[in-house]
Order: structure tokens, then sequence, then C-alpha cells
């Protein structure tokens, strides 16, 4: 159970919230001509990393406000939420090592965490 | 093995006798006692059958991790897999043991044992393969089913349980030496602390051994009494007893359960167990550690024991199990059970250790020698035996040579583990400790702190050090405890997992987990089989899988492993533990979330009228709607529906309609924003005029319909689907939100705000003239697809001319708490009109009649508009809106797409069903190809037959042809595909 900081109303529970897939993701614009691939790739395909994800979310059952995030999906550590307007941080600013690809370490998997 | 009482204590009395049955027989323990140790008191030490094996088995500790002593308690609702070892007796308690048939004695299913050899690991994924599919659901499962498995699953639901949330700065789980400590450095100060033990009395191995002589110069319990009560006085601490945390989840959100009747019989209709859900700024973890066994053949045998559980039954329940076991050990920890033994007047039979004269305690072997206790060091146990109990054991001795020790009791000790469970569950990492042979809590994940042996500080020497290094974030006041043991400080261990057998023997068991039946051979099997990843293993042989989660026996098994591999411990790695540390019931997890309260239940201001009328109630979403009306309790629902149904074509019917979403949308931009959300177009749309409206998802599907009213450019009224209510309200917050910022609008639900009632029929207008009789209801002033605002006695209600049914109809808008007395006069001056009220299965059939849709039963996420039929709704001019590129996706545009149309049997006395496929051939032979299915079917009072709405491939061009609906006895009805509008296809019905 993760405690989001929401950028309207200060720390709340994870049950007020819902998740809204990937932050930043474009929709083309429909006054345009769009190719059925570009379309395609919008309505269908979401990046899914192991590691540090620009995240979008709203506080369903509070101000249902939307805003995004960066999470570490392999930690679920929300290392910072913002307003939709503001910029996108750098994800350099933030540390995540990810050793093996999967992100377990080499033996067994009881020490599954990635270290700090 | 024959018991002894000892001593009475604080924690058992010996004046307060407390009956209890255990399989039918009585027995008496004593107020205080556990299941086992009531059942040990009695001389009872066979109390189950394995897993698998059907072996019996004993009591083998003397808590929470006991692997073999699961009982059924049938005075609980017959709760099952309950630890013997912590649940304690009441007075009228009735116990049942599990897995056995016909009786615990003379178990039928022990017959696997004889054949255990083909039972090895991974049993079932080889033999329960074929030959035929049928198999397996027919004769495997049902086979199994009864054969493994622990206990029965409880008969009735009845257990109660509250959920309490807390949010705390420190919370200490474990009130032993360690978790005392702890929570004294907090006394007074600015921190709120949570102290969660497990037991009802905190004190944790001042308790449970012998191991500690003095603390600050006092005897060790008057120090308990003592500390316990600074701790109760201090204002900022809050002690939970009974109560085990099982689940440790990020962020430091902890999950424990309380039992609230240890000790005696649960009453019905109260609370008997609370969940507590903890949010907590820090965690300390005081959990302690957990002894473990070793493997050598018939390690399992009832009688075999660990030695620090002897201990602790000593302790605690004032009963030494056996008066004369046999320690057999590879490390320090069993030296005070040696040293309790004594000082309660008995002796060992022999100690055995695997570790050389050099390597044990002085003091202990000061001890041994003195009271004549005879010694084996450098030796070993091959094995015990006995039938249904330990009646001898082999013992391999320095030089090799062979001795056979009579004996009914065993104690083992194969060394201490940290109870690293929930701090593996918080993500911690752990690191293996070679000289101590054990995995110890190293990185932290969260704010965890570990102390004392669960840190892995096996050692009394610098525990004030440690205790005060590590809360020293706190800026606490620091402690200075003086110790005093009465053995040997330092830990020590040399390494054994297990002992092979002496006799090579395909039926000889070592067993490496008790609660699952695994022996060490299936893990050397598995590593034959190239399963050598623990992870696999685990999963291949199920070792550690049980309910236990291999408490007593996972380290060894990884230590069997290693070797096996010849790699390192931690090169081998461990296996995820998962949350929960001990099973929890479901009752516990569901609290009150249960019965009416499980999911809100959501009723029209009109809800009572229909209690009263003889409604019959379907639940749509979390709403209560009519689904049909019985004038009398002898209506069969299709009579009702057919007269409802009747009733409105022929004079007039009223439904509440208050359930359906409405939602108001504002702003400067609020017809802009319209245009983008719905696939019609608003612009040229005149005020005070409605339409109907569809909208999609970005793929192209029709994810709901409505009506929308136009108030205004600045002001629309749209209505949604029952069940979609909040999820297009949310799209339209997230599109208004993220994707058009920029535009001016708000919206917010107005559902529960009005009530709707929805009148058609052809009798409407003059029940409407007369009920409203200020207004104007003629086609000229009135006319389809408008509304008007009014008011009607005060009460502002808002009329719109719209029909679901294919008559004449109108939709009222009420502020909630004026509609029950507007819809009692409506049903007064409607009576001599015929108006009668008519559910949503009348509904349902009365706009199937008329092809109207309905979203999520005739569409199923993968329907366009265009695939509908409804290629008119689409704003073609609109530069955007939701989806509509989609509609032009090579996928979309495919002609074969499953198509709305209707269907009617070809002869009019077949009956067709909602689900129904539709094939091309009479014939049915496999493969039959589909072309799509029945979506909604119904008899029509009005047709004199059965109609139906379908979705079909290729269906609008198939409209004129015939085909076949297959029935459920494999055989075919001939069907006529029409066109999906059954009754009064000019809609003159609707405008006139
Ligand atoms: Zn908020």
């Amino acid at each position: 159970m993760l405690i989001i900081n929401c950028p309207y109303c200060g720390p709340r529970d994870q049950s007020e919230f819902s998740n809204g897939g990937e932050a930043h993701v474009k929709r083309p614009d429909g006054s345009k001509e769009i190719g059925d691939r570009e379309w395609g790739e919008y309505v269908f395909i979401r990046a899914n990393p192991k590691g540090l994800f620009y995240e979008r979310w709203v506080h369903t059952h509070g101000c249902r406000k939307w805003f995004n995030c960066v999470r570490d999906t392999s930690t679920d550590e929300i290392l910072v939420t913002y307003k939709l307007y503001e910029k996108k941080p750098n994800l350099n600013n933030f540390k995540s090592v990810v050793k093996t690809p999967s992100g377990e370490p080499e033996v067994g998997s009881g020490n599954f965490t990635v270290e700090k | 093995m024959k018991s002894i009482n000892l001593k009475e204590n604080q924690f058992i009395q010996f004046h307060q006798k407390i009956s209890f049955k255990f399989d039918g027989v009585k027995y008496f323990g004593y107020k205080g006692d556990t299941i086992a140790s009531a059942l040990l008191r009695n001389n009872v030490n066979l109390v189950g059958r394995s897993f698998k094996y059907h072996r019996p088995r004993g009591i083998y500790t003397c808590g929470i991790e006991e692997p073999n002593a699961l009982v059924q308690i049938i005075s609980e609702y017959s709760e099952p897999n309950t630890r013997a070892t912590i649940k304690k007796i009441y007075e009228g308690m009735e116990i049942e043991s599990q897995n056995r048939w016909p009786s615990l004695e003379n178990d039928f299913g022990s017959i696997n044992n004889l054949f255990s050899p083909i039972f090895t690991a991974g049993f079932y994924y080889k033999t329960f393969m074929g030959p035929h599919k049928k198999f397996w659901k027919n004769l495997y499962e049902p086979l199994i089913r009864r054969a493994a498995g622990l206990g029965k699953p409880p008969k009735d639901f009845k257990g109660i349980s509250n959920h309490i949330h807390h949010n705390v700065d420190i919370t200490i789980i474990g009130g032993g030496l360690n978790g005392l400590l702890a929570a004294k450095s907090f006394i007074n100060s600015n921190y709120d602390v949570l102290l969660i033990d497990f037991e009802e009395q905190l004190g944790g191995i001042i308790n449970n051994s012998n191991k500690i002589s003095s603390i600050d110069n006092k005897e060790p319990k008057d120090w308990l009494k003592e500390t316990i009560q600074e701790i109760e006085d201090s204002k900022n601490i809050k002690i939970l007893k009974n109560t085990l945390v099982t689940t440790y989840n990020y962020i430091n959100h902890l999950i424990a359960i309380e039992d609230r009747f240890v000790g005696s019989k649960p009453i019905e209709g109260k609370v008997n167990s609370t969940l507590h859900k903890i949010r907590t700024g820090h965690t300390i973890l005081c959990n302690g550690h957990i002894e473990r066994f070793l493997s050598f053949q018939n390690n399992d045998l009832p009688g075999i024991m660990l030695s620090s559980s002897f201990e602790k039954y000593m302790c605690r329940y004032g009963l030494a199990p056996s008066k004369e076991p046999v320690i057999f050990s590879n490390n320090s920890n069993s030296n005070s059970l040696v040293y309790s033994l004594i000082k309660a007047g008995l002796k060992p039979k022999a100690y055995i250790d695997s570790r050389s004269g050099e390597e044990i305690e002085p003091n202990l072997f000061d001890l041994i020698r003195k009271n004549d206790v005879p010694l084996y060091t450098n030796s070993q146990i091959k094995g015990a035996f006995g039938n249904k109990k330990i009646e001898k054991i082999l013992v391999e001795d320095s030089s090799g040579a062979l001795n056979e020790i009579k004996c009914d009791c065993l104690c083992l000790s194969g060394g201490i583990n940290p109870d690293v469970h929930l701090f593996t569950q918080s993500k911690g990492l752990l690191d293996w400790d070679e000289k101590d042979l054990t995995y110890k809590p190293s990185k932290p994940f969260q704010p965890t702190i570990t102390l004392g042996s669960a840190s892995g500080q096996f050692n009394f020497d610098n525990l004030n050090s440690d205790i005060n290094e590590k809360l020293k974030t706190f800026k606490v006041k620091k402690l200075d405890v003086k110790l005093e043991l009465n053995t040997n400080a330092k830990y020590n261990i040399e390494k054994l997992w297990e002992v092979s057998p002496q006799k090579k023997s395909l039926w000889a068991k070592s067993f490496i987990d008790l609660q699952n039946d695994v022996t060490t051979k299936d893990i050397r099997q598995a590593i034959t089989e190239g399963f050598d990843r623990i992870e696999h293993l685990k999963r291949y042989t199920t070792n550690s899988m049980g309910t236990d989660q291999g408490k007593i026996s996972s380290i060894n098994a990884l230590g069997i492993v290693s070797d096996l591999l010849d790699k390192k411990v931690n090169e081998v790695g461990t296996t995820i533990y998962r949350p929960p540390y001990a099973p929890l019931s479901f009752s516990a997890i569901a609290g009150r979330n249960c019965y009416e309260f499980y999911d809100p239940e959501r009723k029209s201001p009109i809800h009572n009228w229909h209690l009263k009328n003889g409604a019959i109630f379907e639940d749509v979403g979390q709403w209560k709607r009519p689904w049909y009306f019985q004038i009398n309790k002898d209506e069969s629902m299709h009579d009702a529906v057919q007269r409802e149904s009747k009733n409105v074509r022929e004079n007039a019917g009223i439904l509440d309609g208050s359930t359906l979403g409405k939602i108001e949308i504002k702003g400067e931009d609020a017809l802009e924003f319209m245009n983008l959300i719905y696939t019609n177009s608003f612009t040229k749309m005149k005020q005070g005029s409605a339409r109907y409206a569809l909208m999609l998802g970005e793929d192209g599907m029709v994810k709901d319909d409505g009506i929308i009213c136009k108030i205004s450019d600045q002001h629309f009224i749209a209505t949604t689907t029952t069940g979609g209510a909040a999820t297009v309200l949310g799209c339209m917050e997230e599109y208004a939100q993220t994707e058009w910022p920029n535009l001016k609008v708000f919206m917010n639900s107005i559902t529960e705000q009005y009530a709707t009632f929805n009148i058609s029929g052809p009798k409407t207008r003059e029940i409407m003239k007369k009920a409203f009789p200020n207004i104007n209801f003629s086609n000229e002033e009135f006319p389809f697809m408008t509304f008007q605002f009014h008011e009607f006695n005060g009460v502002p209600i808002r009329i719109l001319r719209a029909s679901f049914t294919g008559e004449l109809g109108y939709e009222i808008y009420i502020p909630s708490n004026s509609a029950p007395k507007i819809w009692d006069n409506i049903q007064s001056v409607g009576k001599e009109f015929g108006l009668a009220p008519y559910g949503t299965e009348a509904m349902h059939l009365l706009r199937a009649e008329k092809g109207y849709i309905i979203v999520g039963q005739d569409t199923d996420g993968s329907i366009t508009p265009i695939d509908l039929g409804l290629s008119w709704m689409i704003g073609k001019s609109k530069k955007d809106f939701l989806g509509k590129r989609s509609l032009t996706r090579s996928d979309t545009i495919r002609e074969d797409r499953k198509q709305l149309v209707g269907i009617i049997p070809s002869n009019k006395t077949d009956k067709l069903e909602e689900g129904q496929h539709i094939i091309l051939d009479k014939e049915i032979k496999s493969p039959v190809p589909m072309l799509g299915h029945i979506t909604s079917c119904y008899y029509s009072p009005t047709l004199g037959h059965d109609f139906a709405l379908a979705v079909i491939k290729n269906g609008h061009s198939m409209i004129g042809t015939k085909a076949y609906a297959s029935t459920s006895s494999m055989g075919t009805t001939g069907v006529d595909i029409v066109k999906p509008v059954f009754y009064d296809e000019g809609n003159k019905r609707l405008v006139s």
C-alpha cells in the first residue's frame, strides 16, 4: 500500500487513486492527416520498462485531478509527483540501479530488491 | 512419550481444570494450556497424519512454526488447519485430527507410505498426464482432492472481524527482551509507539527458557514485571497482545491480526478477531529467531521435538513432555535445555553433539559430567525407529561404532535462524553468515531496524551497544542493562544438515519438509533432473510450500542444495518469503465488508413505493432496479413482463429511470468539448433540443450512449447508461484535464440529485395533461426530442420528450426529494388510462422490438457505430472526436466485421435463446464456422413469437437470408436474418 503525494491535496493512501498508465503520450492532432501506424501506436502501444517510468495517476476519491509522477517500477517507489502542466523531470536526477535484465539478483530471488 | 507435570507458574494454574475432546475422547488440561501442551500432558503423541504419505505425526514444536500438529476445531465452525501449538484450550472445546480415514490410529491412506517410491518429486506433473483429457477432470482431480490436503473447509462462515487503522511513528514487532528494551527507550518520548506481541504475555525468551539468570541484578521475572508496568504506564506507547503481524508492505504498512478470544470459545455475534492496518514511520523488528531441525532417517516420528520447544513446554506450561529425552544438537543453543532439565530434577537420557569435545562449551561439559549424562561427542544420529512413536535411535559415535539407545523422546537442534520473513517481505536484503550458518538481514529497503536475534545477534554480550547504536537516530536515552546468563553467551554451531541413513532403502525417508512430505531424496532427484535453481526446485518438490512456509526447514534445504551443487549458500540464494507470515482467515480479511456491506446498495427515491407494489429487483451495478412488478404472488416473471409490455403498447407504462447517469456540463467551451467527446455534432442543434449520442473509446468501439440536452452552447446535460455513469464522467474529466486543458469546461455528476420517470405509451399525452395541467403537450408545442423547464407546485422540473420503447414518451426530471410526491400523483391520475409501472425486463423487450441497443449487452467493446448501422450518428464533418480516426483503420473498415441484425425463427413457434451461435449449416459437423451470436432475445406479445438481436459476420449484407441457431442439445433452429427493427419502422408512434 503506497502513499501517494497528490500535488493538490498532499500525501494520501493509494486506495484513493487510480493509475492512468504511461504519461507524456501525445494524442495526435485530429485535424491533421494521421497514418494508421501512428494512430495505432497512440491507441495501443505503451512502454513497460523495469525501472524509472513517467506515469499518470488520478486522485479519483479526492480532488479528481490528474497528475504525473516518476515511479520506479522495480521497487514501486514514487520518486516525484508533479502537475500536468509542469515540465517533466529529467530521469538522470534519479538513481535506479537495475542490475540484471529483469532486476532480480543473479541467484535466487529472495533478494529481489534493486540496490538503492 | 510419558510426560510429567512440573511446578505451577504464572502462566499455568493446576487448580483450574479444563475438559476438552480430541477425536471424541475426553481429556483434561489446565487453564493456560495450548491444545499441544494439553495433549502432551495426557500422553497423546500421535496427533495427525502427513500430507502425502499419511505417516503418523506428533507435536514437533511449541509455537507458530509447527509443521505437523494441525487440527480441526469442531467447536468453532470446524475451523481447519489450526496450529495445536498456539491455540489455547477452553472448557468444552472439540478438536479433531486431520487427513486420516477412518481413524488416526488406523489410517487407510498410510498405504501411500508403501507406494512411496513412486510418489517422488514431480510425481503429479509426471503421472496425471493422460491418456485422455477427461481423465484429469473425472478421475485424477477428485482422487487427489480426497487424498491430499490438510483439514476440511468449514461449513458455515460465522466469524466477525473488525478492521482498525493505526498511524504511528514507531512500531515494535515482538515483545521479547529486545522489544521490551526498545520500548523502554521510548518511554515518555515524543514518539507514538505501538508494541505488538503475538502472545498473551510479553517477555519472549525470558518466559520461554532459562537462558537468562538475572537482569539488572533482579530475577528476570521481577525485572519483566517492572518493565512491562513502566511501558504500560507510558502514555505514548500502546501495546497490542495476542496480535500477529502477518504482512509487511511497502510503504511501512503492516497488517496484524489480533485474536480476541484466546483461551475461550468465540461468542457468536461478537467480534472474534481484529485486523490492524498500521502505517508507521519506522518499524523495529524484534521478532526473534526460529530453531531449525535436522534431517536423518525417520526424523518425523512422533516423540521428536525441537529442543527449545521442549524447554518452552517446561518454562511456560510446567510440563516436561518426557522424563528423559535424548538431545541431539550441532550448536550451543540447546545448552539451556540441559540446564533446565537438571534444574527440574530430570536428566537427559543422552546428550549427542556433532561437535568435537573441544568445541562444546566448558560449562555444558561440566554440567553433563557432574550429572552423569551419557555424552556422545563427534557423533550423529543415523536414524530413529519405532511404531507410530519413537522407540529407539541409532547413534554413530566418534569411533564410527553404532550405538542403539532406547528412548521415548528426542530433542533436536540444528541451529537457529533469525525470523527474517517480515524483513524480506519488506524487500530487505539478506546475507549468508558463514560462521553462524544462516541468512541474516543486511540492507533494509524501508525504514526498518532489526534488533536482537531477529537481526542475527545470537550473543547477548553486545546487547546494549547494539540497541543504542541502532536507535541513535531517535535521540532517546541510552540503555545500560546488566545481563547475566545461566549458559554460554557465545553462539557456536558446526555445519550439519543431514545424516545419511545406515542402510540404503527405497523406503528410507529423511524429511526436509514435514508439512509437505518432501524428503532429502526428492531434493537430490530434482537436481539430477535439472531443477537446480532454488525457485524451480521449490515448485518441483513443493519444498517449503506448506502453510508453515518451511519455517524450521527451509534453510536446511538451502544447505543441502549448496552442498550438492558445490556452491556457496549465498550463490544458491533463497526463495521469496511471501505474506502472510502465518495463515489468516478470509473472514478476518473481509472484516465488515460482507453480506449487505460487501458493496454499497444504491436505491432510487421511489424505492419504497416499489417495495410496496410487488417489485422484484435486479442489480444494475450497485443500483437496485425493479425488474418487474408482480400483481400477485402466483404471477410468473414471463407473465408479468408480457403484461407490462403489452400495457405500454396499448395504454401507458411508467418506469423509474432515476438510476440513469446524469452529468451536467458547463463552461465557455462546453459546445466544443461535447463535440470532441461524442460522435454527434451538437453545433447546429437548437437550444432546448435533445439528441441520442454515442461515446467511443479511442479504439473506435462504442463505450456508452445517452441523450444529450442542449440548454445552450455553454450548458449541456448528458444521460449515461446506469452502469456507465462513473466511467463516462471519469473519461470526460480525463480528456478535459489531460488533452484539452485549454477548454474552459466543468462537469459534475447530478445522478442522485434528480429522479427520472419515463412515461410511455399511446395514452401518455392524456396522462401528462392531467398530471401537469399548465403545460401544453401538443405535438407542435412540444415536439419529439425537445425539452422544457417548468415549475410544478413550486418544484422545478424538466420534461424531455423522448422514448426508449418506441411509443410516445416523456422523461420527467425532478429533484430527488420532491420525486415521491409527484410519482404518487402521476399514479393516481394515470389510473383511469390504465397506467401501470413496468420494470427493466419489459423495458428491454420493448426497446429490442425497436432495435435500440443496450451498450454492454448488444455490444461488447468490439463493436463500432458502423457495425450497429448507426453511421448517421457520426459527425463526419467534425475534425476530431474520441475514436474518430479509428473508424477508418484497416480493421474497422473490414467488410466481414460482426454487425447488428435482427433474427426471427423461420418457424414462428420455435424458441430462441440469448448466447446461441448463428451458423450456416443445418447439420453440426465440427469444426463449425461461427458467424456470431444472439445478444438479446425475447418473446414479443405484439408479434406473437420470439425475436432476437444478434451480431454476425457481414450481417448487414446477409439481411434477407436464412441461417441456423445452434441449440444446447447439439441441434439447430432455422432462422431468418432481418433488419433489426420489429415494430413501427417508420417511427410514426414516436413523433405523432
Ligand atoms: Zn488530490
